[in-house]
């Protein structure tokens, strides 16, 4: 039954992609309701599989000796992303039915949402190295798509590309992890590392750990590779929901939480994981205060809190870096498709042009306010208790300086989210036109993730005891039933991180009295602009790989003669290989 | 050296004289040509294993699969190739070649 | 003895087929090429295949490109080719030379030359052969009769070489803040008409 289960969720999307895509653009209503029912009907599937978690591979596929086995192990940490994959994924394409009335080309937006949920259910729930690869890869290339969808936009192709070749790069390493796997293993299951990564040579093995810290990095847009999470802010908000604030970019922390036992002991690996999460955290919570742009705040904060997920695997902390996952998966998405109303009745992302919106649009902010306490971590929403879970495991095992600084974060999280209530919804309003409350979709697809931010955090206890059971290689030891809450509630930390945020949320009320603090920094303002230079690497890097495919376009000649050549060599060089080897 | 181990080496050096017209070649019929000489060296390699591994039954099987499928290719091709020279007027694959970077 | 000679009659045949000068001789040396390569298949026992390819191979196919040749017409395109012609030898001679060398050991026995029922094989086991070969057929076919059906010919477009740089990647620079100028972000947005 779970293998079915397991083939029903990664096909029927991939269908469904099909479907919408056959379907043609001349028929949109139909492209619509086909693509929100293949959704929902993988959202139901992984549902159902939720509860037959196990360690042991559920599907196998045998492809020869080459690839070794192609498994899908629904294992705790793979069914919950799969299931938070899928129903964030058909609430984002219902709310697409709203936002994307009457644009062009909604055949190949439906499709690659669509192709690109299974990828990621297939990705989370491999457990052959080389099989996750290939969904990664496929993750990647929609994401690519998506962000260049409006492809006569140059700014969108330019955002799509940067996108592409950041996360390509670091996918590499996921590649050349798969083959040492293979070559020293024989086989590419992950059990297998995880059991085995003992006897790897140390040189090899610190070599795949940090190789595996830069493709996590890159995919999940942590300092110093953030820099093309902004850019990719050009794409549809639904998309930006789904891929860019829920699943996709939560590939790399998955990545890291899933490979943790093996990479633990690798001298300085904890050490660098805490640096990249706290950089992450504090220098992007920094650049969303002087942000202006709606979309481009809700970027920063991802990468904010994507830090913090970084940051607790760093510290020992995988039960606390998941849970703050589905938390953040929630209540990001909320927050980007009520901006995304937002801005589709508006028409403009900048938030210097919006204010008062209160009146004219009361559902959408009440959604977006409770999605804002629960970034800022206010008690009761489900940010508060995954947050307050990080920190406190932070405190516990991690460094005391790095605790610190996610501390102050925190603070600056509370600041920046308080400055984006204010900016949108509150004070006067700023511009002329009518403005119109969200449609019916975009209502229900926020409504939905609303009481999920208000009651996810329930799912605390069964989640634990669902990874607890199922990682044999993490050894994870999570509190059951309620002692988890008491916990929190009564830990010392946790007041004292409210009460930081308290100072935080301070700070912009009283903004009037503290414009001597900006006089002071104005450096700071300026170095925000640029991403504290990290945009600059990156746009370096950008320009060389693009560079370097001009310039071996020209091997590409089109004449068969070169063609047949070039076939004769490789065939030559396997020979040779061949022959060598035997 | 046996029988089978010329007819190896002949069959090989056909397959060998095919790629050689298919590097050379600028002439699309040529290619054609170049093709057939090196399936017919598969061929008669197929039929040689068959031999030498006592199932001759099964080589013939083979061999014939990969002369039902070379003869269609061979079809194939010169009907392209009529047709590309009255449109185009050329079968230089150098002024034919558009996919290119 | 035989087989040598034969052998070597076959690859002096096609080397010319491939340099003759003008398409029918090359069609009229690959016809001779198919008649040796099926004598040797008789010699070594596939009797059937032997016929099938003589038939196919030096009857069918050569028609064929008599055919497509008189249509197309003769010119050989001259010498001149693309690759130096010693990279071209030099890459078939390093490919021979491998293959020889780990293929040979399989033609250590000696040939078994028994009757063998070649209609068993092709039914029982290779039935999804036959099935692929009579897909493929149909496929040529319909193919063939596409392209030669085409009888209203778009207007004769002389080839011309494509101009370099075509489709050239243009990346633009990427800019940090969509339309709106920036105005120096100061910590409090400039808000003189909020009320607190």
């Amino acid at each position: 039954m779970t293998d079915w289960l397991i083939g029903l969720t990664i096909l029927v999307p991939w269908i469904g992609a099909l479907a919408v895509w056959l379907t043609g653009d001349d028929r949109p209503e139909l492209q619509h309701r086909l693509a929100v029912v293949f959704s929902v009907v993988a959202g139901v599937c992984a549902l159902l599989l939720l509860p037959s978690y196990d360690s042991a591979p559920a599907l196998s596929i045998e492809v020869g000796s080459v690839f070794g086995t192609f498994t899908f192990v629904p294992d705790g940490l793979g069914v919950f992303l799969t299931a938070v994959a899928t129903v964030v994924g058909s609430l984002a394409v219902i709310f697409s039915v709203d936002y994307m009335r009457g644009e062009q080309s909604l055949g190949r937006y439906y499709a690659l949402v669509l192709f690109f949920i299974g990828a990621m259910v297939g990705l989370v729930l491999s457990g052959s190295l080389f099989l996750m690869f290939v969904f990664w890869e496929i993750t990647a290339l929609c994401s690519y798509a998506l962000i260049s969808f409006y492809n006569d936009d140059p700014a969108a192709v330019a955002g799509g590309l940067r996108a592409l070749i950041i996360t390509q790069l670091g996918g590499l390493g996921l590649l050349a992890g798969a083959l040492v796997t293979y070559a020293y293993f024989g086989d590419t299951q992950i059990s297998i590392f995880l059991k085995n990564a003992g006897t790897l040579p140390s040189g090899m093995l610190s070599v795949m750990a940090y190789g595996a810290l830069i493709a996590a990095a890159a995919k999940s847009a942590q300092v110093p590779f953030h820099t093309w999470l902004p850019g990719a802010m050009e794409a549809p908000t639904p998309i930006s929901a789904l891929i860019h604030a829920a699943t996709m970019v939560n590939a790399g922390v998955y990545l890291l939480a899933r490979f943790y036992p093996a990479f633990a002991d690798v001298s300085g690996w904890t050490t660098a994981v805490v640096l990249v999460g706290l950089l992450s955290a504090f220098l992007a919570a920094l650049m969303a205060v002087f942000a202006t742009d709606l979309k481009r705040v809700l970027a920063y904060s991802t990468i904010s809190q994507l830090g913090y997920m970084v940051y607790a695997v760093g510290v020992g902390g995988v039960f606390a870096s998941q849970f703050h996952l589905l938390s953040h998966a929630v209540f990001k998405a909320l927050l980007f498709l009520a901006a995304g109303a937002v801005i589709h009745s508006v028409g403009t992302r900048d938030m210097r042009k919006m204010g008062g919106l209160k009146k004219e649009m009361p559902f959408v902010r009440t959604v977006f306010v409770i999605g804002a306490l629960a970034l800022a971590g206010l008690p009761i929403l489900n940010g508060f208790w995954s947050k307050e879970l990080v920190l406190e495991d932070g405190l516990h095992h991690g460094p005391v300086w790095a605790y610190v600084g996610m501390l102050i974060a925190a603070g600056i999280t509370a600041l920046y989210t308080f400055r984006m209530v204010w900016m949108v919804f509150y004070g006067e309003p700023r511009r002329e036109g009518h403005v119109h409350d969200a449609g019916q979709a975009m209502k229900l697809a926020t409504g939905v993730l609303a009481v999920g931010t208000l009651t996810t955090w329930l799912l605390a206890g069964g989640f634990g005891e669902m990874l607890e059971e199922s990682l044999p290689f993490h050894g994870l030891h999570v509190p059951a039933g309620t002692t988890l809450y008491e916990t929190i509630l009564t830990a010392p930390a946790t007041y004292l991180a409210l009460a930081v945020i308290a100072v935080g949320l301070a700070a912009w009320w009283f903004r009037d009295r503290l414009a001597w603090v900006g006089e002071a920094v104005p450096w700071l303002a300026k170095a925000a602009d640029v991403d504290f230079g990290f945009e600059w690497l990156n746009q370096r890097v950008v320009s060389i790989t693009i560079s370097a495919g001009e310039t071996l376009r020209v091997t590409q000649t089109g004449l068969l003669n070169w063609n047949v050549l070039g076939i004769v060599g490789g065939l030559v060089i396997v020979l040779a290989v061949l022959a060598l080897g035997a | 050296m046996n029988t089978l181990e010329i007819v190896l080496i002949s069959a090989f050096a056909l397959a060998g004289t095919g790629v050689y017209g298919l590097l050379i070649t600028r002439n699309l019929i040529k290619v054609v040509v170049a093709l057939q000489i090196m399936i017919k060296g598969a061929v008669l390699a197929l039929v040689m294993a068959g031999a030498a591994s006592d199932q001759l039954a099964l080589g013939q099987s083979l061999a014939l699969t990969v002369i039902v499928a070379d003869t269609v290719v061979a079809v194939i091709g010169l009907a392209f190739a009529i047709q590309v020279k009255r449109v185009r007027g050329t079968l230089d694959l150098r002024d034919l070649s558009e996919l290119r970077g | 003895m035989l087989a040598a000679g034969l052998g070597i009659a076959a690859v002096v045949c096609a080397v010319l087929a491939i340099r003759a000068s003008r398409l029918l001789s090359a069609a009229l040396w690959l016809a001779v090429v198919s008649a040796l390569v099926s004598i040797i298949l008789y010699e070594l026992g596939a009797r059937q295949v032997a016929v099938i390819e003589l038939s196919v191979g030096a009857g069918l196919v050569t028609v064929l490109f008599v055919f497509a040749i008189s249509i197309a017409g003769d010119d050989g395109l001259g010498e001149a080719s693309v690759l130096p012609r010693w990279l071209a030898v030099g890459a078939v001679g390093v490919l021979l030379v491998l293959l020889v060398g780990m293929a040979l050991p399989v033609a250590e026995t000696d040939a078994a030359a028994g009757e063998f029922s070649i209609e068993a094989t092709l039914w029982d086991q290779r039935a999804l052969d036959v099935l692929v070969q009579i897909v493929l057929i149909f496929t040529g076919v319909l193919c063939l009769l596409g392209l030669l059906a085409e009888t209203r010919l778009p207007a004769q477009t002389p080839a011309q070489p494509v101009a370099a740089n075509v489709g050239r990647t243009e990346i633009p620079p990427v800019d940090q803040v969509p339309d709106e100028p920036v105005e120096a972000p100061e910590l409090e947005p400039v808000l003189e008409e909020a009320s607190l």
